[in-house]
């Protein structure tokens, strides 16, 4: 199944034998986003759709493995996405949040990341954000495991 | 067994002692519970029993009640939650734990305090009337009023486990208005009576509220409703709330103290 024994984050895994949903509703599923844009990199953190919201910042991988990620998760809420590992100048994104959390005032954060090592980053990144705001915030954070499942779902 | 399922637990016990055996090996603690009015129904919706759990115990009892037939067993709506877990409290539930960890500091000085405490001394009567101080304004009007008057609402009050704290709530009240009663009136038995009942009481409900109401109310909560009660309470603290939590730990930490001095001298 895998030859290739590297970072946990990258290493190639064949989930095929899983088992899917094989009775999913035929109708088409509604999409729970609220705005746009959604990159961490593009959002305002003065746009109306922030002002108090209920804020999740998810691991661009959670929605491909998720099933229900708009149902159970974006539901309700507002949303920020960003790559811990790969993306480029993440003090913007912790100035962002930052933002967020004393100007918008958001309610609560939710983090939602993948099990790989290189996903806590993301957590670690919102934690020293609330770290220099001069708010508090309830924070959550929620790890989804490769095929789909929740491993874990706690407040920090 | 469905009239069961709507009976105060406390009557049930007293009618089925073994039921109350039977809850006590799950560590649901309603034998020793000062009010017993929650109902069974209510008792197992709110202990985080697991789902298996849940159906065993409601098994025994139903073959407690009726030991001779078989009737069909219940099945108890309940949110699931992980019990082998660690307690894990939202950040305002964990608030108002740590608000307990000074009312329980104070109360584990109560027995040593009633062993000592002379009524005819200016100065004790001034000490138990500070530690009333601390009931009414630290225990009671910072802490119970969150409670109270915040995260109550979020949930029908009429529920039999919010009633119950409330019902402590007001007897804690009483207790204290005794308490200084007695000081004024010198009646040492008074005191003793009053405040080791308070601090009995105080202790049961703390105790009921970590381990049972908090986080039965934690996972019926929203990350909405969290957050917007975690605003609630910051919001109340600011009138003061550094303050007051100062004040108060600070005398604590002088009965501890004086405590000790006295500890110390009576060697």
């Amino acid at each position: 199944m895998s030859s290739f024994e590297g970072c946990p984050g990258s290493r190639m895994m064949d989930l095929r034998t899983t088992d899917t949903e094989d009775d999913a509703p035929a109708t088409t599923v509604a999409s729970q986003l609220r705005q746009w844009p959604i990159q961490m990199h593009l959002i305002s953190p003065q746009a109306p759709y922030f002002q108090g919201a209920d804020l999740l910042l998810a691991a661009d991988c959670t929605a491909f493995a998720l099933g229900g990620f708009h149902s159970d998760y974006l539901k309700g809420k507002s949303i920020a996405i960003a790559c811990p590992k790969l993306d480029e100048g993440q003090d913007v994104y912790v100035e962002k949040l930052k933002a967020l959390i004393d100007e918008a005032k958001i309610n609560t954060l939710t983090v939602l990341i993948m099990q790989v090592p290189c996903c806590r980053g993301l957590v670690a990144l919102a934690q020293e954000a609330i770290a220099g705001a001069a708010r508090k915030v309830p924070v959550k954070s929620v790890v989804v495991g490769l095929q789909g499942d929740i491993l874990s779902e706690e407040w920090l | 067994m469905d009239k069961y399922l709507t009976r105060p637990i406390k009557a049930l016990i007293t009618q089925f002692p073994e039921v109350g055996a039977i809850l006590d090996e799950y560590e649901v603690g309603c034998v020793f519970c000062g009010v017993g009015s929650c109902l069974l129904k209510d008792i197992i919706e709110v202990h985080n029993l697991s789902e298996e759990e849940a159906r065993v115990v409601m098994a025994r009892i139903s073959k407690v009640i009726y030991p001779d037939r078989d009737v069909e067993v219940p099945r108890i709506a309940r949110k699931t939650g992980n019990r082998t877990e660690a307690l894990k409290y939202s950040p305002p539930m964990k608030l108002l734990v740590d608000e307990h960890v000074l009312i329980k500091r104070f109360i584990a000085l109560i027995p040593e305090l009633l062993k000592i405490i002379d009524v005819e001394s200016s100065e004790d009567r001034q000490l138990l009337l500070e530690g009333v101080d601390f009931i009414r304004s630290y225990a009671d009007k910072f802490h119970h009023a969150k409670e109270e008057d915040i995260l109550f609402k979020y949930f029908d009050e009429t529920q039999q486990i919010i009633r119950a704290m409330l019902d402590d709530h007001d007897k804690g009240r009483a207790h204290a208005g005794s308490v200084v009663e007695a000081v004024e009136e010198r009646d040492r038995d008074k005191v003793v009576e009053h405040l080791a009942a308070y601090g009995k009481l105080l202790s049961e409900h703390i105790k009921k509220e970590d381990e049972i109401l908090y986080p039965w109310m934690d996972r019926d909560l929203t990350t909405t409703q969290v957050g917007d009660l975690f605003s609630r309470f910051a919001e109340a603290d600011r009138a003061g709330g550094q303050e007051v939590t100062e004040k108060y730990g600070r005398f604590v930490a002088k009965v501890e103290e004086v405590m000790g001095n006295r500890k110390e001298k009576a060697r």
